[in-house]
């Protein structure tokens, strides 16, 4: 694998957040944050070599979202892949595409505009499968709900404010609103190293039962399995190695779930960048968001002489069925320490 | 680069519905095909890649995560793939890559449609069109190819005629095929009678919407060789995108005509590089090559270089292109023609092409194949996958 | 939500169905550059937009797939041009409108992509003269709804008189 020796950074980043956009077009808004990822390095959509999206069809209102979104992102007269399970599996594509030696850069961009369904809360509904669990009514609130009260343990939850759904209120709930985010990636070589934010580490992922009575909500399969899969190839990545976590989950009350069951460095910073609520995203990209942070927190560790590990965390189907994990680093190379 | 090999292809008897079945019954259905016929359990997979298209023709928004279980995804590392039509093959490409990182040397991709279980296929296709401009147009998938069929009669001074040569040598080799959807021979006058649907497309002209289940399990060399298995190796991939708008495919100033498939040429391009394939008529021996309709199948062939442009119905009424005549035959399997279910077709004609390079494939099998290439198409014409298997890994001359 | 009992299957048992609809609603965002074009129909026009690399968009477009660029002149293009494109629909489509009915791709003089839209007024009945009036090369002009509605059903195309 002759790769592997060379690095895998992120060289460029760019995101809008944003409550409501009227005026723009998702397609618009897609241009413009590819544009200014692009713009920042002085690079064209013809220095990258692929193109990775990330949409979720129901929310946005369009069928086969690869067909708008690629003309926007750049991507014509290239190679274009959709990865629509989640935004993070977007990311975790693109990082495969450089350390398979397949692309020098790859440009990613997720988004999810929940501003153009009438009732986003009815198009996360019909994920629910129609036999049994749509007619019960579910969406991520709800699910969330259910995983949160894993955690109570029976104690009461004391709040003046309104519960959304019981355990959870507004506060512990991310927060609604349109956003695209836009990462490009490339290997060691192929860019100034000026315009490096964070090298990658590692990256894991995983899935587990979509039934949600076959699982334990409290019992985090997925990202267990995803932090083992990192933990064997590169000790020194393992999750009480880092510095930062910003962890993408449905509810506060699973961030603090996740922070013990990973059984962190004392003293970690976790979600550092802000809470839940205060976000402008939908479950589709909050991983991405939060990974987008995590590189964020990497890149502002750059000229430190220690090295820094930052974490993102990103959750996808109903009370984290999936979940992915990406590390990133100021310090380059494969950790076996 | 590490090399990646084709192990296994499994595929259910496609037809219109299977009411025996749930939606991950029936894509479980596929993974278990898929395993068997490459002699492994889902313990010795690493990771599975999941195709699937639109949410809306199965009914259930992220259907892929409603089918885990079903795949025996549990505990695995996943993702899914929708790139339109494409799909069933971009999600093989994806898996290459999974291989190609070095981080997995098993991965099963696996999966199935019911194209026909949404009652309004083609209303839920018309919305793929831009919300401001084309919705309110009754654009949908016949209609956008029989403006490129439309076309291509037009450049290249063809009819209808043509286009039902294709369809006659299809169902031809479908009959041979016992998976395959529509299977009954027809005849040119058979297909110019049916009834049109969008001139100049007939039903005769048509894919059908199938029902059924599809996999194939990718391979790493080093797990090939500790296993002494010999896959169908992966030579050469290639993707490429045009533009959505269609009304740029036209004029003076258009990139690419529509109809043409220069952007699918290309992609053709990149794979025969890897592949060294420099003579494609003469190297390459049986093409599996996506096209749902039979205008569709005249200008594939020109972009895979297997004739030059306009000229790929002279050489279909030379008897080329059709099991026992000379040269590469295309589709040997019937084709998405005779075959549709649409999450999955892509990845029916890497299986199809890795079974002719191993001589498994039965009575529709091409004698001593030894390269094949296999393609599909997405969205509006704009997504293509291509790819370049053979039996070895030696020099394509 | 219902429940269908069919006949029974091969094997005796029965088989079920369960009936769903997605009523999914959504209000798109067009942005200013649609929404211009959209208004530029109420008043009998057609507008495109040029691109960094000189072409004229129709219909206008904010920004260029081709040359990944904003586009910036709003140009006003002919409501008057040639058929690059069409068919005639026979066949009815769940949740589509009746056929039969005619679309074009209509390169407008002054564009350099070509406009999608019904081509109306032609009798249809007969296939082989339907396909005949509505072939590459054929003239028309663009017509406008009496009273838009805002969107791409305020304008139509229909056969040169002299085509």
């Amino acid at each position: 694998m002759s790769t592997t020796h060379l690095g895998i950074a992120v060289i460029a980043t760019a995101s809008v957040e944003i409550h409501h956009e009227t005026s723009k077009s998702l397609e618009e808004m897609i241009f413009e944050t590819s544009k200014r990822a692009l713009n920042s390095l002085g690079l064209s959509a013809d220095d990258i070599d692929a193109f990775v999206l990330g949409g979720n069809d129901q929310i946005d209102g369009r069928i086969i979202s690869i067909m708008p979104s690629t003309g926007p992102v750049g991507g014509v007269n290239h190679d274009t892949t959709m990865i629509a399970s989640s935004s993070e599996h977007a990311l975790i594509y693109g990082y495969l595409r450089i350390m398979a030696g397949q692309s020098k850069r790859v440009l990613v961009a997720s988004w999810a505009k929940p501003s153009e369904s009438v009732d986003p809360d009815r198009a996360e509904l019909v994920s629910a499968e129609p036999y049994l669990l749509r007619s019960v009514g579910m969406n991520e609130t709800i699910s969330a709900a259910l995983q949160a009260s894993r955690f109570l343990n029976g104690k009461v939850v004391n709040t003046n404010e309104k519960f959304v759904a019981w355990p959870l209120t507004r506060k512990d709930l991310p927060g609604r609103g349109d956003s695209v985010h836009v990462v490009i990636l490339a290997q060691e070589g192929s860019f100034e190293v000026e315009s490096q934010f964070a090298w990658i580490c590692d990256a894991g992922w995983a899935t587990s039962s979509y039934e949600l009575g076959a699982r334990d909500l409290a019992n985090f399969e997925s990202l267990k399995i995803a932090c083992n899969q990192i933990t064997q190839r590169n000790l020194g990545s393992s999750p009480e190695n880092w510095n930062a976590v910003e962890i993408g989950a449905s509810s506060e009350y699973a961030v603090n779930a996740v922070t013990e069951f990973l059984q962190l460095k004392v003293g970690i910073s976790v979600n550092a960048s802000g809470c839940l609520s205060d976000q402008f995203t939908s479950p589709f990209v909050l991983g991405l968001s939060r990974m987008m942070r995590a590189i964020e927190v990497t890149k502002n560790a750059k000229s430190s002489k220690d090295r820094y590990l930052a974490a993102g965390i990103g959750f996808n189907g109903f009370a984290g069925q999936g979940a992915a994990v990406m590390v990133f680093s100021n310090t380059k190379g494969v950790h076996n320490d | 680069m590490i090399n990646v090999g084709i192990i296994g292809f499994g595929q259910s008897r496609f037809q219109t519905k299977r009411t025996d079945v749930t939606f991950p019954e029936l894509v479980k259905e596929g993974a278990d095909l898929a395993l068997a016929d490459a002699g492994i359990t889902i313990k010795d997979v690493d990771a599975v890649v999941y195709p699937l298209a639109p949410d809306a023709l199965i009914g259930v928004g992220n259907g892929e995560r409603w089918v885990i279980d079903a795949l025996g995804a549990t505990g695995k590392p996943f993702m899914r793939v929708n790139n339109g039509g494409a799909t069933g093959m971009s999600a093989v490409l994806t898996a290459w890559t999974h291989v190609a990182s070095g981080l997995f040397d098993v991965v099963l991709v696996a999966g199935a449609d019911r194209v026909s279980e949404s009652g309004s296929a083609q209303s839920v296709l018309n919305k793929m069109w831009d919300v401001g401009y084309e919705r309110t147009i009754p654009l949908n998938t016949i209609t956008m190819l029989a403006l490129s069929a439309q076309r291509y009669m037009h450049l290249y001074d063809s009819d209808e005629t043509d286009m039902a040569l294709v369809t006659v040598k299809n169902r031809k080799h479908a009959s041979l095929n016992p998976y395959a959807h529509l299977r009954t021979p027809i005849t040119v006058e058979e297909v110019l009678a049916s009834r049109t649907l969008a001139w100049p497309i007939k039903l005769g002209d048509a894919c059908p919407a199938s029902t059924g289940a599809a996999g194939v399990v990718l391979v790493s060399e080093r797990y090939a060789q500790r296993n002494n298995l010999k896959p169908a190796w992966i030579r050469g991939i290639g993707q490429n995108s045009e533009t959505y708008w269609m009304g740029a495919r036209v004029g003076a100033k258009s990139q690419g005509d529509h109809a043409d498939a220069d952007a699918l040429a290309h992609a053709f391009d990149i794979a025969y590089k890897q592949a060294g394939i420099t003579d494609p008529v003469n190297q390459i021996d049986v093409a599996e090559i996506y096209a749902p309709f039979s205008s569709v199948e005249l200008h594939v062939i020109e972009a895979a270089h297997l004739a030059e442009k306009g000229k790929s119905p002279e050489g279909l009424r030379n008897g080329k292109f059709t099991l026992g005549g000379s040269g590469p035959v295309v589709n040997p399997s019937g084709g998405t023609q005779c075959t549709n279910p649409i999450a999955v077709t892509g990845t029916i004609r890497v299986g199809e092409a890795a079974n002719q390079v191993l001589g498994r494939t039965g009575a529709h099998q091409v004698p001593n194949a030894r390269v094949a290439i296999a393609s599909a198409i997405g969205g509006d014409h704009q997504f293509y996958s291509t790819m370049v298997l053979c039996s070895d890994l030696e020099e394509i001359s | 939500m219902t429940t269908n009992k069919n006949a029974s299957a091969k094997d005796g048992s029965s088989e079920r169905f369960y009936e769903q609809t997605w009523d999914l609603q959504y209000k798109h965002a067009l942005g200013r550059t649609v929404s211009r074009f959209l208004d530029g129909l109420a008043e009998g026009k057609i507008w495109g937009r040029r691109t960094t690399d000189g072409r004229v968009l129709v219909p206008a477009r904010s920004y260029d797939d081709l040359t990944h660029e904003e586009t910036g002149e709003w140009v006003e293009v002919a409501n008057n041009g040639v058929i690059e494109m069409s068919t005639v629909v026979y066949e009815a489509f769940n949740g589509l409108p009746k056929p039969p009915y005619a679309l074009a791709y209509v390169m407008l003089e002054g564009a350099d992509t070509a406009l999608v839209g019904y081509v109306k007024g032609l009798d249809l009945s007969v296939q082989s003269v339907a396909i005949e009036a509505v072939k590459i090369g054929s003239r028309v002009h663009v017509c406008f709804a009496k009273t838009p509605t805002g969107t791409a059903a305020d304008y139509w195309f229909e056969l040169d008189a002299t085509s």
